[in-house]
Order: C-alpha cells, then structure tokens, then sequence
C-alpha cells in the first residue's frame, strides 16, 4: 500500500470514528464536558500540527550552525568569478 | 549556533507557536471540565469561536497562496510575452 493510501486509510477511520461519537450514531451516552472537547477535536488537531510545524521551524532557524569564514569566502569567490567573467567579456 | 536577527525571529516563532498552542489547548480541552462559574472563562471567546477562528484564517491563507501563484503566474506570462 503506498503512503497516501496508508494515510487517506488512518484519516478516514479516525474521521468516521469522530463522526460517529459526535453524532452519537453509536447510542453512546458520553458526559457532557467530554461531548464539548470531542466535536472541535479535528480543528484542535490541526491547529496544534501547525503550531508544532512553526514552533520546529523556528527553533530550526534559531539553532542553525553559521559558519562565518565559510560565508566570507564564498562571497570572495563570488567577487573573483564576478570579474573574471566580466573581463572575458560577460555582460550581467 | 545562528547569529542576530536569525536567532530573534527563529525564538519569536518557537513563542509564538507555544503562546497559541497552550491558549488553544486550554480553551479547547481544559475549559469545559472547568466549573462554568470560574472567574477563568471571561479570558476566553465562546467555543463556536474555537472552530470559526482557525477555520477563517486557514481560508485566508488558502487565498493569499492562490494569489500569490496567480500573481507569479501573470509575471512570467509578461516576461515571456516580451521577449518574444
């Protein structure tokens, strides 16, 4: 089974599963505090995925590994190619 | 580790993601097991809100990639067009 199906089959039987329980279709009888954290659950998934999506992003760019004197080099071998090219006759 | 304005926004969105997903998960699994007269629940939006909000931004953003992809779409058209 390729992945997409793998997960279209997980979000499909989580989803019935939530329907089913929210539209009570099962006759279960949850209490009351229970029903109202059940029915925003697929919104509340979501959001969290993209929060932890943003928050890994960030701590990904926070924690990223500069590396100075490779930097600098780079952009002097940018300048020397620059010339070069400009004097064999190059426009840019 | 990365430097200056690197560091600044890469801790900015780890908070920002943290502040919204501990008020999102109070008000969504934690204020209803919590007793309706509690001073805590005046912090908080009704819950149809809870669904409404996230709903109308992921709709925003939707809108702001399509245009977005229209926008570079018309510009390579343009460029393509000139140099014919």
């Amino acid at each position: 089974m390729t992945k997409l199906a793998q997960w279209l089959w997980g979000l499909a039987i989580l989803g019935s599963t939530w329907a089913a329980l929210t539209t009570g279709a099962l006759g279960l009888e949850l209490p009351l505090s229970c029903q109202e954290v059940l029915w925003p659950l697929p919104a509340y998934l979501l959001v969290s995925a993209g929060c932890y999506a943003l928050g890994t992003v960030g701590y990904r760019v926070a924690t990223f590994h500069d590396c100075e004197d490779a930097a600098r080099e780079l952009q002097s071998q940018i300048q020397e190619a620059r010339a070069d090219l400009a004097r064999r006759g190059l426009r840019f | 580790m990365a430097t200056g304005t690197d560091q600044v926004v890469g801790l900015g969105l780890v908070a920002v993601s943290l502040i919204i997903f501990t008020y999102y998960t109070a008000w969504v699994i934690l204020l209803p097991f919590i007793d309706s007269q509690h001073v805590i629940h005046k912090y908080f939006l009704p819950r149809a809100y809870a669904v409404a909000i996230p709903l109308a931004a992921g709709l925003l953003l939707l809108l702001f990639v399509g245009l977005f992809i229209t926008y570079v779409m018309l510009k390579s058209e343009r460029v393509t067009k000139k140099t014919q």
